[in-house]
């Protein structure tokens, strides 16, 4: 009996020296995340620990998440988070600033993003995951036909004035007119998963001037001011008319596909910075060189990009916790997202995405970082699952024509507000 | 003629070829062996419970909570009925299960008719039936996952190659799935093109069983094709048409992935099936407690639909009576 003891006391000190030296990282599946994967055999040669990745599709990380993560067991070390979630998570996180110093990476510190990209992780006033990715509305425009002689001539000639990368809502919608008016697509919409709808509401809603949803006095409002939110939903409707049939149910990959191997399938839209890598790898894309990367143009209120980044975080209850700090350090690290940008996807960090010597040959750094101005971010609260399912059902109906807009938002308006009752703040 | 009689075997004792019992049973007669059925039925037992009644147990016992996905949504609470009672005031429930329903007394009868139609047209023997029965299979084993994604691309207006077909026979360019009523229609589409060579096998399968004498009797009787249709060929396939319905039903009503792909429920809530808003209420709003309300609701669905198919037409009373008025 005693030496079944003995060997059983055994295990258990050798199981636990084995998971103190390894890591388990949940990962979504994302270009950027595969440059982080195919690094971390530099980490386990630099710090010893043995990491175990997780990679799931992006959809799959909220429930892996809920269901491995609470304030008393992990089923991971790290765990990243869409910036809608973290007030869902933000309670079982170990904020940033108690985590233990590396003892091979540096703690990065925390004024190597800027303050719109770090308020990504912040909640109630604390970092609690560190923003990995720039992920904000970039405008993407095809140069090829900005340089097109005959479209230059002809848009002019109605115009009066000269084709160039739309800046602002007019342009835009002149442009798309114009392209429309010669068979080609003049404006990609985003249609497809709520949250990107959403993104594209808030968009028009900010760009003539009220935003969504505000917290006052430590409660969400609904602060949507109905005259200025039609007029955003009649743009977009407008808009719409503007974009190439079918498009009233495209989500990224439809988007892609229009705008890259479609010669006269799209002439402008927005897309994340994490998708440049799709549109600018040549064997894939008919446009790979051939884009303008600028900031979204700007509404007659002002000029706005919607943020929708992820930021890593370690569960208060990881096993590992001084292994997934060091993890989180050597991911943030200037090396590391220098390796980011080399592979084509987009870091958070300010020093790498203004390094002047990747600028040259990677113009959509310059696009980010001035989108980063005009940083925006969609509304963040428990309830935003829900809120989103409403936001999408109504804006949709509203700009393909089926209700019309101003009882879309009085819609909107109303069943948000019943959410935001019941989940009585 | 001969016969050779086995001498009658003792309840719980082995029999011999001598005519004697086994010595070393002997002592296992009586009370000891009484409780040898159940021992054997204990693997069976385990695995039902694990697999059918705990599952159907916890979810249950979860649809009395508010029970969150993620402890950062908030504590669970006991709620008793609530769950039910918030789903009975919710009109996205009532419009999932009015899809749903729908969904089902849609498909399922066009899928019955297209295979009914298809087994009575193929079962003859030419050159190349097996090829064509073969193929005409070949839908059922798309992935159903597999067959949403492509159909949402065959549909797309610019590039879709079913649309384009439409388009060059003067069907003016449109967003099918961009439309509420098109959308619904074309996931009805995308399972009747799939599935409906399931009810062809079943339904072929039955064709083939019936004894050719009986037809040829009624045909010698004055009985055209048609009526040899209705009072020979229709009622000794109906518990092959049952089972296939109640496959099909058990199928339809658990239908997912290829929707989810395929529209992801929407636009709006149009294509939003119950499935659909069971998932969207456990994985995107977090509410497993409302989640598994909606799957204990779908059971019982399930069960009164399955308990009438089989009782009104698959029990033996019912199969012996029609036998009976043939």
């Amino acid at each position: 009996m005693k030496k079944i003891a003995v060997l059983a006391l055994l295990s258990c000190i050798a199981f636990g020296a084995l998971s103190a030296q390894s890591i388990k990282v949940l990962l979504w599946d994302d270009p950027l995340t595969k440059i982080i994967q195919s690094n971390i055999p530099d980490f386990e040669k630099a710090t010893g620990y043995k990491v175990e990745v997780e990679m799931v599709a992006p959809p799959q990380v909220l429930p892996k998440t809920a269901v491995g993560v609470t304030s008393t067991s992990s089923d991971y070390d790290v765990v990243p988070m869409d910036e809608g979630n973290i007030p869902v998570f933000a309670s079982l996180m170990s904020p940033y600033d108690s985590l233990p110093d590396g003892k091979v990476f540096k703690k990065t510190p925390k004024e190597s993003v800027t303050p719109a990209m770090l308020d990504v992780g912040i909640w109630d006033g604390k970092l609690i995951a560190f923003p990995i990715n720039g992920n904000i509305y970039v405008w993407f425009t095809r140069q090829d036909m900005v340089d097109n002689p005959k479209y230059k001539a002809e848009f002019k000639a109605k115009y009066g004035y000269d084709l160039t990368v739309p800046a602002t809502f007019k342009q835009l919608e002149e442009e798309a007119a114009y392209f429309t008016s010669i068979g080609i697509g003049g404006f990609g919409p985003f249609n497809g998963g709520p949250a990107g709808v959403v993104a594209e509401a808030v968009y028009m809603w900010e760009s003539f001037g009220t935003s969504f949803i505000n917290w006052v006095g430590g409660k969400p409002k609904v602060v949507l001011d109905e005259a200025k939110a039609v007029m955003g939903m009649e743009f977009y409707k407008k808009l719409m008319t503007l974009s190439p049939k079918g498009s009233e149910t495209w989500a990224h990959n439809e988007r892609i596909a229009a705008f890259c191997a479609d010669p006269k399938g799209v002439f402008t839209q927005f897309h994340w910075p994490s998708y440049i890598a799709s549109y600018e790898n040549p064997d894939k894309s008919l446009v790979s060189g051939k884009i303008t990367y600028s900031a979204p143009p700007g509404g007659p209120a002002k000029r706005v990009a919607i943020r929708g980044a992820w930021a890593v975080g370690v569960p208060l209850a990881a096993k590992n916790k001084a292994g997934a700090a060091e993890f989180v350090y050597w991911w943030t690290s200037k090396a590391i997202s220098q390796k980011v940008v080399e592979g084509n996807a987009i870091p958070a960090r300010t020093e790498v995405l203004q390094d002047p010597a990747y600028a040259k040959n990677m113009p959509w750094l310059a696009a980010i970082a001035d989108s980063m101005k005009y940083a925006v971010a969609r509304p963040r609260l428990k309830e935003m699952p829900q809120i989103q399912d409403v936001v999408k059902k109504y804006w949709i109906m509203g700009i393909t024509g089926q209700m019309p807009t101003v009882d879309a938002i009085r819609n909107i308006t109303k069943e948000t507000n019943d959410i935001i009752a019941k989940a009585a703040y | 003629m001969t016969s050779s009689r086995k001498p009658p075997i003792k309840q719980g004792v082995e029999a011999r070829a001598d005519g004697g019992a086994h010595p070393s049973l002997t002592r296992k007669s009586g009370k000891g062996r009484e409780g040898a059925p159940l021992l054997f039925l204990i693997p069976a037992l385990v695995v039902v419970f694990a697999v059918l009644l705990f599952p159907i147990g916890f979810s249950l016992y979860v649809s009395t909570f508010n029970w969150p996905l993620s402890e950062g949504m908030g504590p669970r609470v006991f709620v008793g009925l609530g769950n039910y009672g918030a789903l009975f005031t919710d009109a996205e429930f009532w419009n999932s299960l009015k899809l749903q329903l729908g969904f089902v007394f849609v498909a399922l009868p066009v899928e019955l008719l297209l295979g009914f139609g298809a087994a009575l047209l193929l079962n003859r023997e030419f050159f190349g039936a097996r090829v064509v029965r073969t193929l005409l299979l070949l839908p059922v084993f798309f992935l159903p996952v597999l067959s949403g994604i492509t159909w949402r691309f065959m549909l797309q207006p610019r590039y879709g190659p079913l649309s384009q077909v439409l388009v060059s026979l003067g069907i003016p360019e449109t967003s099918w799935l961009g439309n509420p009523g098109w959308a619904y229609a074309a996931v009805l589409m995308q399972d009747i093109w799939r599935m409906w060579p399931f009810m062809f096998m079943l339904l072929y399968a039955g064709l083939t069983s019936i004894p050719n004498e009986l037809l040829e009797a009624a045909e010698i009787d004055g009985a055209g094709y048609w009526k040899r249709i209705r009072i020979v060929i229709t009622p000794l396939l109906t518990p092959t048409i049952m089972t296939a319905l109640l496959l099909r039903l058990i199928d339809a009503l658990r239908i997912f992935s290829e929707v989810f792909t395929m529209t992801e429920g929407g636009p709006g809530s149009a294509t939003l099936l119950f499935s659909l808003y069971t998932n969207k209420q456990a994985f995107t709003y977090m509410k497993v407690g409302m989640a598994s309300a909606m799957a204990i609701f779908l059971l019982v669905l399930s069960v009164v639909f399955a308990a009438t198919l089989v009782r009104k037409n698959m029990s033996l009373d019912v199969l012996e009576r029609k036998a009976g008025n043939r």
